[in-house]
């Protein structure tokens, strides 16, 4: 089942890369919707023990001890289930642009697709290593090919940044490898297993934590984010955004914490005022903001500075709540890219300023624009609540000062997001919004279904909270500190 | 060894067959022989006994699995690159059996380095498969700067011989031998006049690193890849580089090893200088081959860390890995390279514009050589690198820690190729065709990456 949920979307994308059928988008829409069909069975057979589930493995280089091993726990499945359910929508949100040469994008976007599912159920150091540089190339190239202005320098800015980052994670992965007993194994047990003195994992984790940082990203590590997401296509951005920066988090939880516990009283207070600062700063940034685009990259910084702090605050309530949010800051921030798609693409800008009135004209779209905007913004019942409020009591309980300033990410939240709504929707129409259209039936689904999914897991968030429980307390008893 | 016998008689046979410079004979032939090499080696690698001819010239030669090996790899390339040749060799008339006879005969060479079991049998190995190489330098007996990249590379090349001849004749006079593993004996014994042995090593360092291009002794290079014929280019990046580190590898670790506390000082200063220097450099590149030389004394510069790794397990099989890999993926760019420039008549970066639109496959492939080179996973070449890296991690750990952040540093000018090919709107006016048998190269070089990349561990089968 779990090679299953690499192998659909892989083989899909070669098809499309190599034989360019000219039905290039349904065979993408079909493939993410098998992958997604394969997720929910993988959910429903799914043993929650907090054990590795649908184990699979392979010699890779067995005389290195390097195994092409897969498996999920409940983080895993959490995280897949997030690529899965976002990979369909994020395919039809591209039905709108465009595009010369399609069955490229798709292949590539389908790659992306397969290499993020690698990421999160990869059980062998080299492997997650592996898929998450694998990653970065479809990414550079949707981003490149098809991006905005300048799309050539930040795109390369964006590949060089991150790729730095990784390499110094192979190189701590290296070093960990490197005291595994015996003949040496990547196996994350082996890994875990391995101690290390404090001095020497505060390097090991030093070179994780510039990996996951820049993936995230935290400040100060964030300066590729905003360029490349307002450049990169709306399926990019969606990409980036909603699935690809989990992984710098769903990193720091199974690879780096775990393999370098030793190091976490030292760093751990400094990680966890650079994601405090990084929320503070990127939301008052976001208020300034006139362009929607930029004002929402800045505020995916403070959500994910939040995500992060929580991470690193290493308790209960942190580690549950960083990976409920991690699933509903996806949903949200991928409807919220799709929505200023739409506007961008009927108004022909970005800016505040010339927006106004689209609810006289288009009041469907308002509305569903109002659930996705209140989910962001962490109302009660919507789904940005429960994350939101077990990641502040996680670093409250931390430390009471970096909770209380950790709080004002939600207050920053409503007035950065509550101005950009008023002044997109409400107000005298502009010359750009005279004749706004109404959702159409596609935009209709995918907006349809993720505001369906802030309304529902805003509800029930104990759906999820389930799901991770077992695992999360079977990490935090392995993880000693 | 029967590689040896057999790439020796297709060389002559070649030469003979030359004097009818019949162009459908030559290259059928020179491929057959090397292919027919290649077919012996594997037989060997694959348990054929050998042993028989090792006594045979007073214990000059031992081809014993790293031998082997290596040269497995070389004939695997030049049979790609005399793959290639049909093309890279179009406008040669009278001396397309010369050029062919002289390949071979600097094959002959290579192998010779890769055998050896005493200096002199390495000295005469360099020399073999050196003097032919001036001479296809300067193949193209018209063009100026082909004339200007064959006589730096001999003057060069003789001064470097010179040097290592003149380290070689110091280690006799420390040790009373030319035989390695008597050397190896003397040193860990004790039994020999530490200062001579020191010089005479450090001038076989400097010598060697003339001929493997690392810095501060490899500002020949980019002139002589630029001015070559682009095909002798790529025989220069790709086996002459294999031999060169091979016989470096198999001299120090047979002949020198019980010195390393000595030599390994002045390595890590080389190794660190040579890829820092040659990346930085590369970046302000706009000529492809250019570029392409700064690119291998880069990989020169990690391709040193297996030597300072002597003594690790699996440190030979990262340089027979990384050396693989590295040349799979310069022949199949070198393979594209001349195809595109040769019929734009352009040899800078901006004769790949557009060349994603004109020649899709084309683009894939030259993107996948690329990626490969600058190691970026999956691709076989960060496996190459992987197992490099982790061989010298243990002792040298922040010289990786410097290699890591060139590796990072060459992407740059590695994804000007990609850039131009697909995001550069404005494109020449150029039409590029491929003829067939460059495309069975590049189809073949990519396979094989592709092979070593589901497989990196086949290189534990292989020695």
């Amino acid at each position: 089942m779990s090679l299953l949920l690499l192998l659909i979307p892989l083989i899909t994308s070669v098809f499309l890369l190599l034989g360019r059928p000219s039905a290039a988008r349904t065979i993408a829409l079909a493939a993410t919707l098998a992958n997604l069909a394969v997720s929910l069975i993988v959910c429903a057979g799914f043993v929650n023990d907090g054990t590795f589930n649908y184990e699979i493995s392979f010699p890779w280089v067995a005389q290195a001890g390097i195994t092409f091993r897969l498996g999920l726990d409940g983080v895993s499945l959490l995280m897949v289930l997030l690529t899965n359910l976002l990979s369909p929508l994020i395919v039809m949100s591209s039905y709108n642009s465009k595009m010369d040469t399609e069955s490229r994008y798709y292949g590539l976007l389908l790659m992306m697709v397969a290499a993020l599912n690698g990421v999160f159920m990869a059980l062998d150091g080299l492997v997650f290593y592996v898929f998450y540089e694998l990653a970065l190339i479809p990414i550079y190239f949707i981003c490149a090919i098809w991006g905005g202005q300048d799309r050539i320098r930040v795109t390369l800015k964006f590949f060089i940044y991150t790729f730095v980052g990784s390499l110094f994670m192979l190189v701590s992965l290296l070093y960990v490898y490197l005291q595994t007993p015996g003949a040496h194994s990547f196996a994350w047990e082996a890994l875990v297993q391995v101690q290390l003195s404090p001095e020497t994992a505060g390097w090991v984790m030093m070179g994780f934590f510039l990996a996951f940082a820049v993936k995230m990203p935290v400040f100060p590590f964030h300066t590729w984010q905003p360029d490349t997401y307002v450049t990169a296509p709306t399926g990019g951005t969606m990409l980036l955004s909603g699935i690809m920066l989990k992984m710098g988090v769903y990193g720091a939880i199974r690879w780096m914490i775990p393999l370098s516990p030793e190091a976490m009283h030292t760093w751990a207070p400094i990680f966890i005022m650079l994601a405090v600062t990084g929320i503070v700063y990127a939301s008052i940034i976001a208020v300034k903001q006139s362009d929607i685009k930029r004002l929402i990259a800045y505020s995916s910084i403070a959500h994910v500075g939040l995500i992060a702090a929580g991470v690193f605050a290493w308790n209960k309530a942190g580690l549950q709540g960083s990976l409920i949010q991690m699933l509903n800051h996806g949903i949200n921030v991928v409807g919220l890219f799709y929505i200023v798609d739409l506007i961008e693409r009927r108004t022909g800008t970005r800016t505040l300023a010339d927006m106004g009135g689209i609810a006289k004209s288009a009041p469907k779209f308002a509305a569903l624009f109002m659930i996705i905007m209140l989910g962001a913004v962490a109302v009660p019942l919507t789904n940005g609540f429960p994350g939101e409020f077990l990641l502040l009591n996680g670093v409250w309980n931390y430390n009471v000062w970096l909770g209380a300033i950790s709080g004002l990410t939600i207050i920053f939240g409503a007035i950065y997001m509550l101005r950009a709504y008023g002044l997109a929707v409400f107000g005298e129409q502009s010359r750009e919004t005279a004749n706004f259209e109404d959702v159409k039936t596609n935009e209709w689904i995918v907006l349809g279904v993720i505001a369906g999914l802030v309304i529902v897991l805003g509800f029930f968030p104990q759906l999820v909270l389930n799901l991770t429980d077992s695992s999360v307390n079977r990490i935090l008893g392995a993880v000693q500190l | 060894m029967t590689a040896l016998l057999i790439l020796f008689t297709t060389a002559i046979a070649v030469l003979f067959a030359g004097l009818t410079n019949n162009r459908s004979l030559l290259q059928p032939v020179t491929l057959i022989g090397i292919l027919l090499a290649l077919g012996a080696t594997i037989l060997d690698i694959s348990g054929n006994s050998v042993e028989g001819w090792n006594d045979m010239y007073a214990s000059m030669f031992h081809f014993d699995g790293y031998a082997l090996a290596f040269t497995g790899v070389v004939l695997l390339i030049t049979a790609l690159i005399a793959g290639l040749s049909g093309w890279g060799f179009r406008n040669l008339n009278h001396t397309l059996g010369d050029n062919y006879g002289l390949i071979l005969f600097s094959l002959c060479g290579a192998l010779c380095m890769f055998s050896f079991t005493n200096m002199v049998m390495l000295f005469l190995g360099i020399e073999i498969l050196s003097i032919p190489l001036y001479v296809l330098a300067g193949s193209r007996r018209d063009d100026l700067a082909g004339n200007e990249a064959a006589l730096k590379y001999f003057l060069m090349g003789a001064f470097a011989t010179g040097i290592l001849l003149f380290g070689m004749a110091l280690v006799y006079g420390a040790t009373a031998s030319f035989d390695i593993q008597f050397i190896a004996d003397c040193i860990s014994d004790g039994r020999h006049s530490a200062g001579m042995l020191h010089v005479g090593i450090l001038l076989i360092i400097v010598g060697l690193s003339f001929k493997v291009s690392a810095a501060p002794f490899h500002f020949w290079a980019p002139d002589v890849y630029t001015g070559s014929p682009n095909l002798i280019t790529t025989f220069m990046a790709t086996v002459v580089k294999t031999a060169g580190f091979a016989a470096f590898y198999r001299l120090f670790s047979m002949g020198f090893a019980p010195a390393i506390d000595f030599w390994s000082m002045p390595l890590v200063a080389i190794s660190a200088l040579t890829m820092t220097l040659a990346n930085t450099t590369a970046l302000f590149q706009t000529n492809f081959k250019r570029m392409m030389a700064y690119s291998s004394i880069a990989h020169a510069g990690y391709l040193l860390l297996a030597v300072l790794a002597i003594g690790t397990e699996g440190s030979a099989r990262a340089l027979l890995f990384y050396t693989l890999t590295y040349s799979l993926a310069t022949v199949c760019a070198f393979g594209i390279y001349m195809v595109v420039a040769e019929q734009n008549d352009d040899g800078s970066f901006a004769a790949f514009n557009g060349l994603s639109k004109k020649q899709p496959m084309l683009a894939v492939a030259m993107t996948i050589a690329m990626l490969s080179l600058a190691g970026i996973p999956p691709t076989a070449g960060f496996f190459g690198k992987y197992f490099l890296f982790t061989a010298a991690f243990a002792k040298y750990p922040w010289l990786i820690v410097l290699a890591v952040i060139n590796s990072a540093v060459s992407i740059y000018y590695y994804f000007k190729i990609i850039i131009a090919m697909y995001f550069t709107r404005e494109e020449n006016a150029y039409s590029v065709s491929v003829p067939g048998n460059v495309r069975w190269v590049v189809l073949i070089g990519l396979l094989l990456i592709a092979l070593l990349t589901l497989a990196p561990g086949s290189v534990y089968a292989l020695m």
